[in-house]
């Protein structure tokens, strides 16, 4: 290795990124990405639109309708239309479900003889939708829970429901999406600009200073990757930054962990990138190749829009086969839970990655040839 | 033993041979060019020779020798390769300086004071001392090859490999890439293998090496080769005859002919090549025109044309104007605006200032054009076929983007197809078959809707010698039959000769306009046209 060769080429690497104004896809997408996801995924519903059809009128149907009234989750509006009618403004979109309260109610509940609630909710978003039933369901019960237990009548059918949720006590959704965002970011941005390196060469064909030269292999790869893992590397800090002030994500675990694991995180990003630019031709296909198999299986299994542990079948091999899983284990970890070095499963994981980028990277090294395909 | 030996040497791409059975001596301090058409082999064997493609034979440089690019790894070190393309190895946002502190740096040079010298030395031959910081971006193409060039020369190889280094640089900037070269491997004893599209510049050469479909047809010095081809050369013979072919002055049989001989050139090496391989012309015919609208006397008249590409002045107040039954030669350097003026004419850029007439209309907007398109043909640059379409498919959709009847395009393809003589082609596809082919029928395919006049943009380039004769001779045919009007850009500055009248453009400015026959008057004492151009570009330098 030729370290004074590595530094020119390391330094002409760095006046290109930052005149080419890659450097601006260096800092601005993963921050930008992180603070409009993190702002702009909303997994739980507040101020939904509700119709409430009250034909009992009675003191309970009455209770339950502002207890409706009363939550930030709902917006209601009590209406004498009829059911047609409701269901029509639904077909409008101008609401977003309908309960319907029939006219015996109290009476059937107080005489512990059952009696059925109409709840309409728009489908149209499948998870917005399960979402605004549920809490519809949960309001109900809990409010018939209450009125049957002041009256001392016993009803063993009624579920009690605990909303008390581990680890995001206060239910907000940055604490949920923000660190998976942050795993997805660092597999994309430093693939990306790995992707372009030895293709833009290709395409612009100063690849042969590369090819006719004496440079090796290694000083070659050196030069390219090292500026990109360096600047890459501030990111992680930025990132954590956003995180920890902008949407006040509590940080309860080890920062050592959260910095090791993310280097090594971005090194798995960079012999990705790197392997694709040295198996592409054009920089549009490397770049088209690099967000396909970023993106999709960062965003699939990064743990936001599903446990992994509640996957099945092959979508569960599937989220073992891309490093995001593992890398966002251990983020969650270092953000919500905090266990460290002490879970063994966090060690693991270092280890799974640390294999991760040596099997892309020695890919990569072994498939760039010094010569004309 | 020489000192760059090069034996049995083949490449392949995949399925297709490149270059097969080469060999071949070099000494040091010896130019040797390579001469032949694009995709006769000069940059597969110049790549196996840099060690950087794999091939079967073996090359042997200073006794040590090779056989694959991981066996060349070891001499590296003495070699530089210029690939071929304007500014290839460039890094647009480097300026000159930081250009020369890479390659030295790549190239792990000591910058000692020797090295400094040689630097300094190496700028001011190539007269970019006073450019050092400006970005290779915003560089004319003939200083983008001259910085390559220095670049190459840096760590002072032994074995120096130019792939097409003076292709589309204007003639003075070619003239300083010889000089500059012809010093070097002076003082350093460097063997230097340079390929070439412009056959003057053999006399540069000490030996040259001329290829045709991949394989050598020739080599020997300038002298002995023309030597070995004057017993065949005529005097222009005007009779036809099958074993005879005829071109730019001189004709060349194999048999023995009552008419006067001539000095032969260069040239005529792949003319007595394709009579010794019973290759000979196909005589092209040109049929007359069906359609017979009236031609107005002015074809085109463009007065102080001018385009802008933000600060950039492509075409700066240019005047040409073409006449009815004219061939009109646009010639300058890459990047003088030619291909800018010509897409101007056909509205494939807005005019930023300026007037332009065509046929006798004065154009101002696209609706002006619309009538006027089914008398102008156009052949862009490198030929906008579709390569996923066969010949015969080509012609159709042509046919169809200018509504011609089916009936009658059918029979006018059949038509072009047995004349230009690519009848055996029509089912072929684009990609298949060789460029000289591919140039006849995107003629054909411009001719389809019978145009009153031509535009051709760069048709020549790349094209063999002999594709390049039958081609001028195809224009020469249209002309007389037709009296269609034609206007070429080229940068060979040779086929001026063959024009009627040639414009010259130097970086957007037009610094010559002249019929060719008043430019040799005013200028006896030149040789050939690249002389003439040169003296008006020294003057407007």
């Amino acid at each position: 290795m030729k370290y004074n060769t590595v530094k020119a080429y390391m330094i002409k690497e760095f006046k290109e990124l930052v005149r080419t104004k890659l450097i601006i896809l260096v800092y601005l997408l993963p921050s930008m990405i992180v603070i409009i996801f993190g702002y702009g995924i909303r997994l739980d519903v507040t101020h939904a639109r509700l119709i409430i059809i009250d034909n009992d009128k009675s003191k309970i149907s009455q209770m339950l309708s502002s207890k409706f009234e009363h939550t930030k989750y709902f917006d209601t509006i009590e209406s004498n239309m009829n059911e047609k009618q409701a269901l029509r403004r639904i077909k409008q979109a101008k609401t977003d479900a309908i309960l319907i309260i029939p006219n015996s109610f109290e009476k059937n509940l107080l005489k512990g003889q059952k009696s059925e609630l109409g709840v309409f909710v728009d489908g149209a978003f499948p998870t917005r939708g399960t979402t605004i039933q549920t809490y519809i369901e949960g309001t109900i019960l809990s409010l018939v829970q209450k009125v049957l237990q002041a009256k001392g009548i016993q009803q063993k059918k009624l579920i009690s429901i605990n909303n008390r949720n581990l680890f995001n006590q206060s239910m907000r959704d940055e604490n949920a999406i923000v660190p998976g965002i942050i795993g997805l970011v660092l597999l994309i941005a430093p693939a990306i600009i790995a992707a372009l390196l030895i293709v833009k060469e290709k395409e612009k064909g100063t690849i042969f200073n590369f090819y006719a030269s004496s440079l090796s292999k290694n000083e070659f790869l050196a030069a390219k990757l090292i500026p990109v893992f360096l600047l890459h590397s501030l990111n992680i800090f930025i990132l954590f930054l956003i995180a920890v002030y902008l949407f006040n994500i509590p940080f309860r675990g080890n920062f050592l962990l959260y910095w090791l694991a993310s280097e090594l995180y971005i090194l798995v990003s960079i012999s990705l990138g790197m392997l694709i630019s040295v198996i592409t031709k054009k920089q549009i296909v490397a770049v088209v190749l690099t967000i396909i198999i970023t993106v999709i299986p960062g965003f699939l299994y990064s743990g936001i829009i599903m446990p992994i542990s509640s996957m099945d079948g092959v979508s569960q091999v599937e989220a073992h086969i891309f490093p995001v899983m593992y890398y966002n284990h251990i983020v969650y970890d270092t953000f919500l839970i905090g266990q460290g070095f002490h879970s063994q499963i966090n060690l693991l994981y270092l280890l799974i990655l640390i294999i991760f980028s040596f099997v892309l990277f020695s890919a990569g090294r072994i498939l760039l040839k010094k010569e004309m395909k | 033993m020489a000192d760059l030996e090069v034996r049995n040497v083949t490449v392949k791409h995949k399925n297709l041979t490149a270059v097969s059975n080469i060999s071949f001596e070099a000494n040091k301090g010896e130019i040797i060019g390579f001469i032949g058409a694009d995709g006769a082999g000069k940059s597969s064997l110049m790549h196996a020779i840099a060690g950087i493609i794999q091939f079967n034979g073996e090359i042997s440089y200073n006794k040590y020798v090779y056989h694959s690019p991981k066996e060349a790894e070891k001499i590296k070190a003495d070699i530089s390769l210029m690939p071929q393309g304007i500014g290839l190895v460039l890094y647009d946002t480097l300026s000159v300086e930081e250009h020369l502190e890479f390659f030295a740096d790549i190239r792990n040079i000591n910058k000692d004071a020797k090295f400094l010298a040689y630097k300094e030395k190496l700028l001011h031959m190539s007269g970019l001392s006073n450019f050092t910081k400006r970005v290779a971006g915003n560089l004319s193409g003939g200083m983008m090859q001259k910085l390559s060039l220095i670049c190459a020369l840096l760590h002072r190889p032994k074995l120096l490999i130019l792939d097409e280094p003076t292709t589309g640089v204007d003639p003075l900037s070619r003239i300083e890439l010889w000089e500059i070269l012809d010093t070097i491997r002076k003082e350093e004893g460097t063997i230097a293998l340079v390929s070439t599209a412009y056959m003057q510049e053999a006399e540069k050469m000490d030996k040259i090496v001329l290829f045709d479909e991949g394989s050598i047809i020739a080599q020997g010095t300038s002298k002995t080769l023309i030597d070995s081809i004057r017993p065949f050369t005529y005097q222009e013979i005007t009779e036809y005859k099958e074993d005879i072919i005829t071109f730019d002055k001189h004709s060349y049989s194999l048999t023995p002919q009552k008419y006067e001989k001539s000095e032969p050139n260069l040239e005529g090496l792949f003319f007595i090549n394709a009579l010794k391989n019973n290759k000979t012309l196909p005589i092209v015919d040109i049929g007359q025109r069906k359609s017979s609208d009236e031609i107005p006397a002015m074809i085109m008249q463009a007065h102080g044309l001018t385009k802008r590409f933000g600060d950039f002045i492509a075409n700066d107040h240019v005047d040409i104007t073409l006449k009815s039954g004219e061939i009109l030669g646009l010639l300058g350097a890459n990047g003088a605006g030619k291909t800018t003026f010509i897409k101007m004419l056909l509205g494939l850029y807005p005019i930023d200032g300026g007037e332009l007439k065509l046929l006798g209309k004065t154009i101002k907007n696209a609706n002006d054009r619309m009538e006027l398109k089914s008398k102008i043909g156009y052949v862009s640059q490198h030929f906008a076929l579709y390569n996923d379409m066969t010949v015969r498919e080509n012609l159709l959709y042509f046919a169809n983007m200018h509504k011609i009847p089916l009936s009658s395009a059918l029979q006018r393809i059949k038509r072009y197809s047995q004349e230009l003589g690519f009848d055996k082609y029509m089912d072929k596809f684009p990609t298949e078959i060789p460029l000289g082919v591919n140039q006849r029928f995107s003629i054909a395919a411009a001719l389809l809707h019978e145009p009153v006049v031509l535009f051709l943009d760069e048709p020549t380039s790349g094209v063999d010698t002999i594709a390049r004769a039958q081609f001028w001779q195809i224009l020469h045919k249209l002309k007389k039959k037709w009296g269609i009007s034609i206007l070429i850009t080229t940068h060979y500055m040779s086929e001026a000769e063959y024009c009627d009248k040639v414009v010259l453009l130097k970086q957007g400015k037009k610094i010559a306009d002249d019929t060719v026959k008043n430019l040799h008057k005013l200028h006896p004492e030149a040789k050939t046209f690249e002389d003439i151009f040169l003296t008006y570009f020294k003057e407007k330098q």
